[in-house]
């Protein structure tokens, strides 16, 4: 088979997978926004904006958006910085480093589901080892699940508890790339560690650390199974965003056009902000 | 600027000893170069110096200070890497002044010395760029500048121009040495290269296995190597060197028999001879002996020939010839005035007869540095 053939073969073949297994789905789901239907089966009728227009109208919108955004900034900018201090602490030398750094990487090993039941039997009112600790305090029963504040706090806990080890992974591996002399250069330079934190390691890891970001950031707006096994959304909605709110909207209401257009709303808000984030730190810098 | 002394400095890693006790003693203003072949010891040292290696045991004292804990920047020292290590997120000026910025200098002065170094390297015109828009050569002047902005009280440079082509590198050293004599602070360059060591400078360390072998000034280094191996590593092409013995005031090896020099008695021992492929004249003198050659370079003003004296594989250095080729005999001889001789068991240099072309008597040592013996073991 010639060069080209083959790569034309490989072309194709992922070309098919990504129309079938993406484009197509996204396609008939931006497609059901402008329709009204209650049910798959059923003959949709077309509204046009009319979706739009009642779901930017609803209060439900508005308030996922919001849990939606405190969620995620508050989730990757602790999972950045607690991945950040992690990642410069496995990366000093002291004994049993290694089985420190693979026992790091656990978290995001397990299946969400487990972690998730994990944190409930920890926080659970009878034998949760954190409520025993709150015991132990003297401070009164924290009810994880019943007030919103708190609520809030758990998804967010459980999040960073997940994916920190994410960042640390990726910050540790590409903090082997930067040279030693350049440390030694900076210490001879007259730097302390913290210097030499923000005047090398920062500045060299720039690239990476804008692409962590930006795949926390995606993958932080769309999270569902973490929220939607902890929480529901709940309670009175407090923990509800916008993947979650579609979720709901589509299947337990059956207004599956309603669903598909928060569903295309946000898929919307996800790629202006791509957009602007890579304006702002591009990637081919220098 | 400081005087810089070494103390029984040893270096160990684990049960290992990379660098055994080393006393030496850098005057003010003088230029030390380490030279040895990889792994001998002589990085380490130097960045046990520059504090980036801790000590194992011994002590180091800059000027008046002991500064054998203290941290790099406290030791009020500049250093040149290898690979120049500029910071490549800063622009060659900020480069340049970050050293100064972290001691809390102020702007204007700052912005004084980096000019006034910027000038003296001719880097002005590029102090707006980034290190990875500069040439090789380029990056080493900035490595340079930033070493001599702090005006630290030594230098230290780790291989500087192992990274640049052969042309660049003469360039360098040339650009280094007016450096070194305009500011007048003292500097410890380490290197592998001998012909760096010999052009740079004051007096030369060589070293080998954590060892130091012989300290003093490039030509007493060449004119009397202390042990066999410097009088192997020091020289291009490489010192003959022929085992034998010692018998009836001759050295013996084969067909060969050749006086020894006044001085070495060493009837019945083992010995080692030497002499200098340039040291060996054409034509009929002292120990004169037939010369076939076997393999013929030339090297354009020299003629560097390979061939048999009695036995024994010789290089002969000479002017250039072209009229010689394989199978040619001549006769040359071997100046007892350029014979080193060295007993073969502890590669130690024999009698006080020296190898220098004047002859003359040896110069008291101004040797400052041996390595401890019983450390040694």
């Amino acid at each position: 088979m010639s060069s080209k053939a083959t790569f034309m073969s490989f072309l194709v073949i992922g070309l098919l997978i990504t129309l079938t297994l993406i484009a197509a789905p996204v396609t008939y789901a931006i497609t059901l926004s402008f329709y009204s239907l209650d049910s798959f089966v059923g003959d949709p009728e077309w509204v046009g904006l009319g979706n739009y227009a009642k779901v930017l109208a609803s209060s439900e919108f508005w308030n996922a958006l919001k849990n939606g955004l405190i969620y995620a900034f508050a989730t990757i900018f602790l999972q950045v910085v607690l991945g950040i201090g992690m990642a410069l602490v496995l990366n000093q030398v002291f004994f049993g480093r290694n089985v420190v750094r693979g026992l790091s990487i656990l978290p995001y090993l397990l299946p969400t589901v487990v972690m998730v039941l994990v944190f409930k039997w920890m926080v659970d009112g009878s034998i949760g080892v954190i409520t025993a600790g709150v015991e132990w305090l003297g401070l009164p029963p924290i009810y994880w699940f019943e007030s919103p504040l708190a609520a809030m706090l758990s998804v967010i806990m459980v999040s960073v508890w997940l994916w920190t080890p994410f960042v640390t992974t990726a910050f540790l591996a590409a903090m082997q790339t930067v040279p030693g002399s350049l440390y030694e250069a900076a210490k001879v330079d007259g730097t302390n560690a913290v210097q030499r934190f923000f005047h090398i390691t920062l500045p060299m890891l720039k690239p990476v650390l804008t692409v962590i970001i930006l795949l926390r950031a995606v993958w932080m707006f769309n999270k569902f199974d973490v929220i939607w096994l902890l929480t529901g959304g709940g309670p009175v909605g407090s923990t509800e965003h916008l993947a979650i709110l579609a979720y709901t909207t589509a299947f337990s209401q059956f207004d599956i056009g309603a669903g598909a257009a928060i569903a295309t709303i946000s898929f919307l808000i996800l790629s202006l902000a791509v957009f602007i984030y890579f304006f702002f730190f591009p990637l081919d810098a220098e | 600027m400081a005087q810089v002394r070494l103390s029984q400095v040893r270096k160990m890693y684990g049960a290992t000893m990379a660098v055994h006790g080393v006393d030496l003693v850098i005057e003010d203003g003088e230029l030390v170069v380490f030279l040895g072949p990889s792994g001998c010891g002589k990085s380490t040292t130097l960045r046990m110096i520059a504090g980036l290696e801790a000590i194992s045991s011994g002590s180091v004292e800059i000027g008046t200070r002991d500064v054998t804990k203290l941290e790099p920047k406290d030791r009020n020292i500049a250093m040149v890497f290898q690979n120049y290590a500029l910071y490549p997120h800063k622009t060659i000026r900020e480069n340049l002044a970050f050293g100064l910025r972290m001691r809390k200098m102020s702007a204007p002065e700052i912005n004084q010395r980096v000019n006034s170094a910027a000038e003296m390297l001719g880097l002005t015109p590029l102090l707006g760029r980034k290190p990875g828009q500069l040439s090789g050569g380029q990056m080493q002047r900035v490595a340079l500048g930033r070493a001599l902005v702090r005006e630290p009280e030594v230098f230290l440079l780790d291989e500087p121009l192992s990274n640049l082509d052969a042309k660049l590198r003469v360039k360098m050293r040339e650009e280094i040495a007016r450096l070194q004599k305009k500011v007048g602070t003292s500097m410890v360059y380490v290197t592998h290269d001998q012909v760096e060591a010999m052009t740079l400078a004051d007096r030369i360390v060589i070293m080998q296995s954590g060892h130091v072998q012989q300290v003093g000034a490039p030509l007493e280094v060449y004119d009397r190597p202390a042990n066999l191996f410097v009088a192997g590593f020091i020289g291009s092409p490489e010192m003959n060197l022929i085992d034998g013995r010692a018998e009836g005031g001759k050295f013996r090896f084969n067909d060969l028999s050749l006086s020894l020099p006044q001085g070495v008695r060493a009837d019945g021992t083992p010995l080692t001879f030497g002499i200098r492929p340039e040291h060996i004249t054409i034509g009929d003198g002292p120990n004169s002996q037939i010369f076939r050659v076997g393999v013929v370079e030339q090297l354009g003003a020299q003629t560097l020939c390979v061939g048999d004296v009695g036995g024994c594989q010789v290089r002969v250095m000479m002017d250039r010839t072209d009229t010689v080729s394989s199978g040619t005999e001549m006769t040359v001889s071997f100046p007892p005035q350029r014979i080193h001789i060295f007993a073969a068991e502890t590669g130690e240099r024999l009698g006080d007869h020296t190898g220098s072309e004047e002859a003359e008597p040896p110069r008291t040592s101004k040797r400052a540095l041996e390595t401890s013996e019983e450390e040694t073991r």
